[in-house]
């Protein structure tokens, strides 16, 4: 099929592209509670989120991917391998520039959200509302409802035990010399499951658990514990506690960044992988393999957005949040990443911003964070319901074009 | 992505720590006038008068400061309108001091009895103590949020409440005493006189019945907003 090699290099060069904005703008939601929460330096944070992203991507991608790229509309009923071409460029294209002018505007939207909306703009295009998959679009449309409301209820609970586990009690500097390896333990625990069940491609959650999250949850204790129990970095459990969690922090950002990588690289590699399919098969709709090549290049797009646009990003965010504190930036982080990861161990395309900004306003709920903007947390909403419609137009009109000119 | 800069909005506690201080300052600069005035330095009593009133001018704009950024559009650890009515009596501390200041400038006092004169002075001093111990509130309550509004940090804040509580008894029962005494000894003394330093007393004494209403209200902080 050397006639479509050109139109799969521009696929491609458009993936790279999108997986560059991905980068550019999602960076500061893995690294920011940790900068902000003076835990990292920016330009620590950019070297570690550009390495994690990476690896998340290369390693974690896989099955995601597989969803976007064939869950949301159905690609047997395009049988023509130019339409699924044009279309896959207009998805991509569409989703690029809306979020660089989102960003521009300073809007806080999905990357998911994105490319979902110009996959479906161009289907519904082809062949009508009846080529969207409504039922797996509902099941996202809910789990972006969900993802920011677990995300919230999951930091709410984390951020009253964590607090009432230490804070709480009689004695809370020895509370701390116990809980904090707890903590630190269970989020080896979550770290380490997913470990297995992404990387390793386990599909039993117990057999995770048991084999890779206990054991690596015991050794973190077993490290942890004599660790913080020697070295207790105050006799005030409020700065000694915060002080753990700010070396902890480092790795919750790092977790955050790589389940970042795993869930966003789809976005970008997604329709690149259906183009390639046609390419290498001659035909839409087939079910191949993501190759590894492709999710390596989208892990690099990413990576060069984060040290390109994202380090800017990330300085600002280092310098404006000031009100968050190291206890915080954990639980938003391990709460975040738990439920991200989950999600996609299960297969359900979500969006970490919302996420993120889920447990933010969660912990804000358990009254852990001194003061949230809500004008802020409805644009964000609104931008949610936005995206998807917006970037499904763009990609409508992009793809009308492609066809009348290709 | 731009969110995290906007997301978080400034927290109104550090600024609200800043007016105490203010408020501090002021009630200080008054008990050294009170000394000024009882070892008859009315040039000093003045000076420190007029200090007290640009003090207090300080203390005003930062309680119009956080006014404005408290917009009715954030998510706060506890009730917005409990801060507002907390900077507002915290401000009245410091109004209150800024009267006894004036009552100080407006007139030369005649022969005040040494006794009497004692008394406000214990008042003077007891009210620095409840504007500190007011400070070391609202510190506190910062503390209580860093801690996640744990049971000990909240234990703690109810000690310091209790104590301004008792200072501002300490100083009512001063204030009854001293309108016995000015009262006793009536015939000696002048209408003018006397209406001057019971008019002292009552602003003195306001001084602590606003902390200890500024105290009340952080009590309410404690419990969890209703929105």
């Amino acid at each position: 099929m050397s006639e479509v090699d050109p139109w799969l290099l521009m696929t491609i060069i458009l993936g790279f592209a999108m997986a560059w904005a991905i980068g550019a703008n999602d960076a500061a939601n893995s690294m920011s509670t940790a900068v902000g929460a003076n835990a990292i330096t920016p330009k620590q944070a950019v070297i570690i989120a550009g390495v994690l992203e990476f690896i998340g991507a290369y390693f974690f991608g896989k099955s995601v991917t597989e969803t976007i790229r064939s869950g949301i509309i159905d690609l047997t009923r395009i049988t023509d391998p130019n339409v699924l071409i044009y279309g896959s460029i207009a998805a991509l294209l569409a989703a690029t520039l809306w979020l660089v002018i989102a960003t521009k505007f300073g809007l806080p939207v999905s990357t998911t959200h994105s490319i979902i909306g110009g996959i479906v703009g161009y289907g519904i295009v082809y062949a009508g509302t009846a080529i969207v998959n409504w039922g797996k679009m509902t099941q996202v449309v809910l789990s972006w409802i969900i993802s920011p409301i677990v995300g919230a209820i999951m930091a709410f609970l984390v951020f009253r035990a964590m607090t009432r586990s230490i804070f709480e009690t009689g004695d809370p500097v020895r509370s701390a010399h116990i809980w904090s390896p707890f903590w630190i333990s269970l989020a080896a625990i979550v770290i380490a499951t997913m470990f297995y069940n992404k990387v390793l491609h386990g599909s039993d959650l117990r057999t995770g658990v048991m084999l890779y999250g206990l054991p690596a949850g015991v050794v973190t204790f077993l490290v942890a514990y004599p660790l913080i129990k020697l070295h207790f970095p105050s006799d005030d459990p409020l700065v000694g506690v915060e002080s753990i969690f700010k070396r902890v922090q480092v790795i919750t950002s790092g977790y955050v960044a790589l389940a970042h990588g795993a869930n966003d690289v789809a976005n970008a590699i997604g329709p690149v992988a259906a183009v390639y399919a046609v390419a290498s098969m001659g035909m839409a709709g087939m079910k191949v393999p993501v190759p590894k090549w492709l999710l390596a290049l989208g892990g690099l797009g990413i990576a060069l957005g984060v040290a390109t646009y994202g380090y800017r990003v990330i300085e600002t965010v280092g310098k404006k949040i000031t009100e968050l504190t190291n206890t915080r930036g954990f639980t938003i982080d391990f709460s975040a990443a738990t439920v991200v990861l989950i999600a996609s161990w299960l297969g359900l395309p979500i969006s970490t911003t919302h996420t993120v900004v889920g447990a933010v306003v969660g912990v804000g709920l358990a009254r852990g964070v001194k003061a949230i903007n809500k004008d802020i947390v409805i644009e964000i909403i609104i931008s949610w319901f936005v995206t998807v419609p917006v970037a499904a137009l763009i990609s409508a009109a992009i793809f009308k074009i492609l066809l009348l000119v290709g | 992505m731009q969110v995290w800069t906007k997301l978080f909005a400034r927290s109104p506690f550090k600024p609200l720590i800043k007016h105490s201080e203010v408020v501090i300052e002021a009630v200080e600069t008054l008990e050294k006038a009170l000394e000024a005035w009882k070892r008859g330095d009315y040039e000093e009593m003045n000076r420190l008068a007029v200090e007290i009133d640009r003090i207090e001018d300080v203390a005003d704009e930062i309680k119009e400061e956080i006014r404005d950024s408290l917009s009715s559009n954030l998510m706060l650890a506890v009730s917005r309108e409990d801060i507002l009515i907390y900077l507002h009596m915290q401000d009245k501390v410091a109004d209150a001091a800024e009267d006894t200041a004036k009552w100080l400038l407006v007139k030369k006092p005649g022969k005040i009895p040494a006794e009497i004169e004692e008394v406000i002075l214990q008042m003077g001093a007891e009210s620095i103590k409840a504007a500190k111990l007011l400070h070391e509130a609202i510190v506190q309550m910062d503390r209580i949020i860093e801690s996640g509004f744990s049971e000990n940090q909240i234990k703690a804040e109810y000690r310091i409440i209790h104590e301004i509580e008792d200072v501002e008894s300490r100083i009512d029962d001063l204030d009854t005493e001293l309108m016995r005494k000015v009262f006793e000894i009536a015939d000696n003394l002048s209408w003018a006189d006397g209406f001057y330093i019971l008019n002292i007393a009552r602003t003195v004494s306001n001084i602590s019945d606003k902390a200890k209403d500024a105290a009340e209200r952080l009590r309410l902080m404690m419990k969890p907003p209703k929105e």
